[in-house]
């Protein structure tokens, strides 16, 4: 292998992207879209307020406390609902998905069980809430947390098992800083998938690849350099996104050589992966289609968007076997628990598949014509 | 087959099949050190299959191929090194220039620095060094790519179809080149359907028709061989002058306008048809009589037109 053939590929890839201004544009611009979008929808995560429904058929002190409290917990935004309305009517004709019936007789019941120790007495408030709706379940979870300390409360008993809060962590981290490793995984997966099957299906349809299977250059230099032309590109983006992080949403992540060799690894493996579907896809256009068939489950079940703890244990098993997998969680590793053992597992795992897919790449990688 | 030193090129029984389809059928032939070789043939013959075996662009199905004595199945990167090559439908990258195109790929080859500028000159584009590929003419484009064939100073240049969908003053441009590496000595093995590109460029040619080299030898041997007549033209001539023609017995050739071209073995003949056609007051423009070319040649030997695939008998009006 010839390092001089190397570069000379590689000065000739960056100035062709470097001289495209659309694409440069798009290549800079897509992981900034990025971490703005993302970073605002899970920076307001941190500060949710939901919706909720309030109906007070009782309209008394102790009903009107009790519904002031649940504003006061910072977690509702109030809404409330005549007492005369059918809630459920009330329900299907607005778009609230979880109206909160506080009943007739709360507050005689509440001062009955309260100051006459009369414990039989109770007060059952109704949850009409709509099903389809993906936030009711986080909506009653939060709700009955509320009249769990409203109960002991009630009480007068101190409660027995009591929590501490106790991180693993010096520093408080925020759900952003938790997302962004998993977004620079993401797009520099994209970007070494879609760019190298993009590019070497565009190169050999227009006959580039033919005119230098006539030049000494070997699989091995060609795809070398297709390597460290995505890795300068995501050592960039990846720059950018971390600035832009760093500057809209204060986001704070330890920065060490992890970042390079994690950045490197997962181009590596996902170039491999692209010089393989060139292999198989005639077109540019079937490229894309295939980069997406491989890229959307990756993304959607490595963690890079969503804990894979959420996920049905098949999918967690799943999630395990992808490679993305391992650079979100070496990266996570790195960045935030700066846990160098787990860092240099998730190194090792990646490292090895990315080796395997290189080899596969170069075997695919076809110059001749016509087998 | 041991390569013999004063052959560059050495074909035996070179097959190439695409499943049931036999693009290249058992063809043989040896280019000579310094020839300009042509493989003249319509589209689909299997001209360009040929040539991308040799340079090692395409695996050959069976036979021998050699090139300046080594086996292209073998020894590719050794041959590589050695020649030039303009592939069929050439494309460089959009946005680099022409001198960066030019310094890339003698980089690829990493011999000594080739002469950058005294390539652009040699094919006239050292006033579009500047200019990105993508900006350049189709003429351009072919001479930069010619250019190319030639950065590391290669024993053997292949240039496929080189003139193809040029204009006829790009065309010439390319051949003023071509004939800049005959007189350079270059070893060249052309494929063209441009007879007149052959006739000019080429010391041997091979007429390829369905995959099989159907007659080879230098153009003024395959005309006197295979062509010993005159043709006689009527341009623009109408319906009775071709009814009178055939009246006597001739054949018109197939043309792609309302010329009569007829075959004429005898020149009392000539004298005769052109009474005829006087006497029965059939018109035509003007006359012209001449030697065949290579064309005519491919014609009478193969019944295909160059340009347009097979034709049926076909020259009326």
């Amino acid at each position: 292998m010839k390092p001089s053939v190397v570069v000379a590929n590689l000065y000739v890839k960056l100035i062709c992207v470097y001289r495209e201004k659309t694409t440069m544009f798009f290549t800079l611009a897509f992981p900034i879209i990025l971490i703005l979008l993302f970073g605002s929808i899970f920076m307001s995560q941190d500060n949710v307020n939901f919706h909720l429904c309030v109906q007070d058929l009782d309209q008394s002190k102790s009903s009107r406390d009790s519904v002031a409290a649940l504003g006061e917990s910072g977690k509702f935004k109030l809404t409330a609902v005549d007492p005369t309305v059918d809630a459920v009517q009330y329900l299907r004709e607005t778009k609230a998905t979880l109206v909160l019936v506080i009943p007739k007789g709360f507050e005689r019941s509440l001062l009955r069980r309260k100051f006459f120790r009369e414990y039989g007495e109770t007060a059952t408030l109704t949850y009409v809430y709509d099903p389809s709706s993906s936030s009711v379940p986080t909506k009653m979870a939060i709700l009955s947390g509320v009249i769990a300390g409203a109960n002991q409360e009630i009480s007068g008993i101190p409660p027995f098992i009591k929590t501490v809060q106790k991180s693993i962590l010096t520093k408080q981290y925020r759900f952003i800083e938790y997302f962004i490793p998993g977004i620079i995984a993401m797009s520099v997966m994209t970007l070494s998938l879609f760019g190298t099957a993009n590019m070497n299906t565009e190169l050999r349809q227009k006959g580039i690849i033919r005119k230098l299977s006539t030049t000494p250059i070997t699989r091995t230099e060609w795809i070398l350099s297709d390597v460290l032309y995505f890795f300068t590109i995501a050592l960039v983006t990846t720059t950018i996104m971390l600035v832009v992080s760093w500057a809209v949403f204060r986001a704070n992540l330890h920065l060490n050589l992890w970042l390079p060799a994690f950045v490197m690894l997962d181009v590596f493996a996902f170039v491999g992966i692209g010089m393989t579907l060139t292999r198989f896809v005639k077109e540019s256009q079937s490229a894309a289609a295939a980069a997406n068939a491989i890229s959307f489950p990756m993304m959607f079940l490595s963690g890079s968007f969503f804990p894979v703890e959420l996920m049905p244990g098949f999918l967690q098993t799943l999630a395990k076997t992808l490679p993305l997998y391992y650079v979100n969680e070496g990266l996570r590793a790195a960045m935030i628990f700066q846990d160098n053992a787990a860092a240099g597992h998730a190194a090792a795992i990646i490292g090895i598949f990315a080796a395997i897919v290189f080899v596969l790449g170069i075997i695919a990688t076809k110059w001749e014509e016509g087998q | 087959m041991s390569a013999k030193p004063d052959y560059a090129i050495e074909v035996e029984k070179l097959t190439k099949r695409y499943g049931d389809l036999t693009a290249v059928d058992e063809i043989s032939f040896t280019v000579k050190k310094g020839e300009v070789f042509a493989l003249l043939g319509p589209n689909g013959a299997g001209k360009s299959t040929t040539v991308e075996i040799i340079d090692t662009i395409r695996t050959l199905t069976s036979g021998k191929v050699s090139l300046l004595g080594m086996d292209v199945t073998k020894q590719k990167l050794d041959i590589v090194a050695r020649i030039g090559v303009l592939p069929q439908d050439f494309s460089s990258f959009d946005r680099i220039t022409v001198k960066e195109t030019l310094q890339y790929y003698s980089r690829l080859f990493s011999g000594p620095h080739a002469d950058i500028d005294g390539l652009m000159e040699l094919v006239n584009l050292t006033d579009r060094s500047q200019v990105e590929y993508k900006n350049l003419s189709g003429g351009l484009k072919q001479r930069l790519g010619i250019a190319l064939a030639l950065v590391n100073n290669p024993e053997v240049v292949f240039l496929d179809e080189p003139t193809t969908g040029l204009d006829p003053r790009a065309r010439r441009e390319v051949w003023q080149v071509l004939e800049g590496l005959k007189s350079q000595g270059k070893t060249v093995l052309l494929t063209t359907h441009y007879m007149e590109e052959a006739e000019l460029l080429a010391d041997t040619v091979a007429i390829i028709s369905r995959g099989r080299i159907i007659a080879m030898d230098s153009p003024g041997e395959l005309i006197r061989q295979n062509a010993n007549y005159e043709i006689l033209t009527l341009q623009s001539a109408d319906s009775k002058a071709f009814e009178v023609v055939r009246g006597m017995g001739f054949e018109p050739l197939p043309d792609q306008r309302r010329d009569c071209r007829i075959r004429v073995e005898h020149a009392p003949d000539l004298l005769r048809i052109l009474s005829s056609v006087k006497d029965a007051g059939a018109h035509y423009l003007g006359l012209d009589v001449r030697k065949p070319n290579l064309e005519e040649v491919f014609l009478k030997l193969t019944g295909e037109a160059l340009h347009d695939g097979p034709v049926a008998a076909k020259g009326q009006p």
